[in-house]
């Protein structure tokens, strides 16, 4: 029987070559089908939210099948907590990044919707799949994707900046496979070797401490490469804004958070003796990343490198949060990524739309946008300040929790207080330069259909800011509760 | 005796092939379709292992013999464009089959003589189909380079095999393994100079370092279907030798010649992959490429016997024989694209290939598909037996096991780069005129099936797993 996650897999890839073969002719066709579908996923994600059983801890709406059980690999979807928010975001952001791509993409349709397709099927796959190499299978499906979008659709140096993307990345889930097949032949000896999610949780937790370790930094490594962390991150700045702007939310709203995701559910919840030894190193990194972030987004001149550069700023807090190791920051963390994709992916869209109305996207020339885009320019102050994590928006609750359970932890983590400063000001600086500059030039408000798109991403935002006990309280914060408690049994 | 009924088919046909020009190459085609679907047949619903004289056809015979065979049918297809206005289409579909033919002996014996006769069986033609093009000095310069390097490979087998016979006392690999378990310790050290002349000799074939040397000149030189033949089959078909030698007849030996292929595998990875970066050729880059795949077909060779209690087989040898059977699909491939490319493009530069998507749509499109099956990326079919070669190498009972299968992944990662870079240049960069190139349809018949393959093993690869499993236990 056939599943409503594999229902939801599968329907993009299945539509993308009817997408790429009628577009050939009619481009329109290409853009029917392509938003259709993505509509389609969402509205079958909305189903999956109302039947979820809230409160239940293990993996819900799971389907299994053989598929090369000679060698131990099965195809085993389900979600949980932590999967549900990254998997309503993820269909979301899809429905309104192909909304968005019906402006901003004229070159080549057929082929960016199919592309665009095939992509939704693998970062649903990566959030959904209960099986390391099937999680890895999609996780390469995500790559290829985005390396032909940045280097065909993006900016002018695309050609560099999709290359230096590709092998990056690649070269870091190379080394994120070494630790899940390292993995299956370490526990193999204990039964059946197997590359189930599942059976491994419960025999990874008995290695040796060396072992885990080991497992744990390769592991590591593919992750930080998409998070990104500080020394890895440099791909991001090139991509994103090299990237069209649809893209771009993509990359930032789903992208990053598959490594956000993949440290959570793997790095954290498979080596628990590990994570007693490395934390203290990964939450520096954190907060080194957090920083390092926030300084640099206060030099960028081009408001789309900005955008990117507070990526790499707020997801040091996701990495903060999960090796607190503590209930609160780990939900904390898995919200942020939720409110941050939200948050980040309205600002890369409209900064799309800022350049093709106005022309640029460099901050010091974009004088006086009140004048210009008068609703616009209130929509930026508004993703500002969900980016800013002002409170009422998901984001303050989120790294307000992820800052309180880091200071549960050692009061050392009030530092992380700089890192939200410091975001507060290049934010301010940047609307100082932008909105409250004398009006220049005639008016060139957007379209109603573009408004509402990016007033789409601002709803739940603001809902969940409001109320976050829907997702936080009856979501994320059991499932995370059930598997630290599982994990640490005596505590942290 | 059905099988030598299959052996013999092709090699019949080659005389009825040099009575006409067309009718020749179609009497090959045919000479092979009809061998590959036999041996499918026959692999299916084959028995026990035949026994006769020096053969041995078994499960494993099968398996090379279809993989060559369909290597051979590629090279095949993709020629009738390729051979066109060549007055020796005859001749070279001769030799051809008569190469597929040695290649299949070599898989099918089990005594070193035999193995001997195949291997020079498959050598010698290819020589011959190498310097093909008869006025073209590069073509004549590679099959020079080739045949002298050939031939070394040559004379150290037969030194190998006489040491062997003079330790053992057989030329049959059953009964070497035998007397091998055994050994005194004065025979000992000729026997290990017999085991390094093996990994020499078909070091040469099989694109070792540091034995690689003639690869990269050859491939270029040689017209660019013979190319193909040389990089799947030939080296298949040295790989299928050393299989049979260093897994039947050595593995009883009391040596650690495991360390030594590890070492060499390493090498190879590396090596192929650093110097692919730097090349300027197609031609030249596929070479290096396929030196590096190499590199991890000897991985399996390094951590042969690893027994999981899913597969219940030796799984890196497994991964090993699925590694043979993905690359020869994607490699003969990504010849035959680069053959497509040559004829139609003046220079076979890199320079060729910037614009390729929008001139050649097709072309572009399944090389894409190979280099990303060559790169690793699931879910296309290369991806899955080096999971198998990596995991067989970190399941291995040799505590070196997880440093080579990270070497490898640090290998497999960064070969991405040059990949990504030829597709950067087929698709992201602009070409000058980008007027359309008509494209040959035998290649692109060829390419689509290839592209199939590539996705039919990726998708769905159980079966595949179950086959190379069940070869690899019947070694």
């Amino acid at each position: 029987m056939i599943g409503l996650l594999t229902v939801l897999i599968f329907l993009p890839v299945v539509m993308a070559a009817p997408t790429f073969l009628f577009g050939k002719k009619r481009t329109n066709v290409a853009k029917l089908l392509g938003v259709g579908t993505t509509a389609t996923v969402f509205a079958i994600s909305v189903i999956i939210v109302v039947l979820f059983q809230y409160g239940y801890t293990g993996f819900q709406f799971t389907d299994t099948a053989s598929w090369a059980s000679s060698f131990g690999l099965n195809y085993v979807v389900g979600i949980d907590g932590i999967s549900l928010p990254l998997l309503i975001i993820a269909t979301f952001l899809c429905l309104l990044a192909a909304l968005g791509s019906r402006d901003m993409i004229s070159l080549r349709e057929p082929e960016y919707y199919a592309l665009f397709l095939l992509f939704e099927t693998g970062i649903i796959g990566v959030f959904t799949s209960l099986n390391l190499i099937l999680f890895y299978v999609f996780w390469e499906v995500v790559l290829i994707p985005m390396f032909f979008f940045i280097g065909i659709w993006g900016g002018p140096r695309r050609k560099y900046a999709s290359l230096k993307f590709l092998i990056f990345t690649y070269a870091g889930s190379a080394i994120m496979l070494f630790g899940f097949v390292a993995l299956y032949a370490w526990t193999g000896s204990t039964g059946s070797p197997s590359f189930d999610y599942t059976t491994l949780i419960t025999r990874a937790a008995s290695l040796t401490l060396p072992l885990q370790v080991a497992a744990s930094l390769a592991t590591f490594v593919g992750f930080a490469v998409k998070l990104p962390i500080f020394p890895l991150h440099t791909w991001l700045p090139d991509a994103h804004v090299e990237a069209p702007a649809p893209v771009s939310v993509l990359l930032a709203g789903l992208l990053l958070k598959m490594g956000g995701y993949g440290l959570i559910r793997y790095n954290l919840l498979l080596f628990p003796a590990a994570d007693k030894l490395l934390w203290p190193a990964f939450t520096a990194i954190g907060l080194i990343t957090m920083v390092y972030g926030a300084s640099v987004a206060f030099v960028a001149q081009d408001l789309k490198r900005m955008i990117a550069l507070t990526s790499v700023n707020h997801m040091g807090y996701v990495l903060l949060g999960t090796f607190t190791l503590t209930s609160v920051g780990v939900s904390a963390a898995v919200f942020q990524m939720f409110a941050h994709g939200l948050a980040v992916g309205m600002l890369f869209l409209m900064s799309g739309y800022i350049h093709e109305h106005a022309g640029t996207r460099n901050i010091n020339e974009l004088k006086g946008l009140r004048g210009k885009m008068p609703t616009t320019t209130v929509l930026l102050i508004l993703g500002s300040m969900a980016a800013m994590a002002v409170p009422g928006f998901a984001n303050f609750i989120s790294e307000y929790q992820v800052i309180q359970g880091a200071l549960s932890v050692a009061y050392l983590y009030g530092l992380a207080i700089l890192a939200a400063a410091l975001t507060v000001g290049y934010f301010l600086w940047m609307l100082r330069r932008v909105v409250m500059t004398p009006p220049a030039g005639p008016k060139n408000e957007l379209r109603t259909g573009p408004l509402l798109i990016l007033t789409a991403f601002l709803v739940p935002l603001l809902v969940f800011g409001v109320y976050p006990s829907p997702l936080l309280g009856s979501a994320i914060k059991p499932t995370v509760d059930h598997v630290l408690s599982v994990l640490f049994p005596g505590g942290r | 005796m059905a099988v030598f009924g299959l052996l013999v088919t092709p090699a019949g046909l080659i005389r009825r092939g040099k009575s006409g020009i067309g009718v020749g190459a179609y009497a090959g085609l045919a000479g092979i379709v009809i061998a590959l679907v036999s041996t499918i047949w026959l692999g299916f619903n084959g028995g026990p292992p035949i026994l006769f004289g020096g053969f041995q056809i078994d499960l494993f015979t099968y398996f090379f013999a279809g993989v060559l065979l369909l290597v051979s049918l590629f090279v095949a297809i993709s020629s009738f464009d390729f051979m066109k206005g060549d007055p020796n289409t005859a001749p070279y579909f001769g030799l051809l089959l008569l190469s597929t033919l040695g290649m299949i002996v070599l898989a099918a014996s089990m005594d070193l003589i035999l193995l001997y006769v195949g291997w020079e069986l498959m050598s010698v033609p290819t020589y011959a189909l190498t310097a093909i093009r008869k006025k073209d000095p590069n073509s004549n310069e590679a099959a020079m380079k080739f045949f002298v390097l050939s031939a070394l490979s040559s004379a150290l087998i037969v030194y190998a095999i006489s040491l062997t016979f003079g330790v053992t006392g057989s030329t049959n690999l059953q009964t070497i393994a035998g007397s091998l378990a055994t050994i005194t310790p004065d025979t000992r050290s000729f026997a290990l100079i017999a085991i390094v002349l093996f990994v020499a000799g078909f070091g040469v074939k099989m694109a070792v370092v540091p034995f690689h040397m003639w690869i990269p000149d050859a491939f270029e030189g040689a017209p660019t279907t013979v190319s193909a033949l040389l990089a799947s089959g030939a080296k298949m078909a040295g790989f299928a030798a050393a299989f049979r030698v260093f897994i039947v007849g050595f593995s009883t030996i009391n040596v650690d010649w495991y360390s030594t292929f590890a070492i060499v595998a390493i090498a190879t990875m590396t090596l192929g992959n650093v110097a692919a970066l730097m090349q300027k050729s197609f031609t030249r880059l596929l070479a290096y490429s396929s030196i590096a795949q190499a590199g991890y077909v000897l991985i399996a060779l390094a951590t042969p016997f690893t027994v999981t209690t899913v597969t219940r087989e030796p799984l890196g040898l497994a991964g090993g024989l699925f590694h043979v059977l993905n690359y020869s699909i994607v490699k003969t491939g990504a010849f035959v694209a680069a053959a497509a490319v040559a004829t139609r493009l003046p220079v076979n530069t890199l320079d060729s290939f910037t614009g390729l998507g929008r001139r050649m749509p097709q072309t572009a499109f399944n090389i894409t598909i190979f280099f990303l099956a060559l790169a690793g990326v699931p879910p296309l079919n290369g991806f899955f037996s080096k999971v198998m070669i990596f995991t067989g190498a970190v399941y291995s009972p040799f505590s070196w096991g997880g440093y080579l299968a990270v070497a490898a992944l640090i290998n497999s990662g960064f070969s991405m780069s040059y990949y990504g870079w030829i597709i950067k240049r087929m698709y992201f960069d602009d070409p000058g005129d980008s007027s359309k190139i008509p494209e040959p349809k035998a290649y692109t018949s060829v390419m689509w099936i290839a592209t199939a393959l590539v996705f039919i093993i990726g998708i769905y690869p159980d079966p595949w797993i179950r086959l190379v499993l069940s070869v690899a236990g019947s070694l």
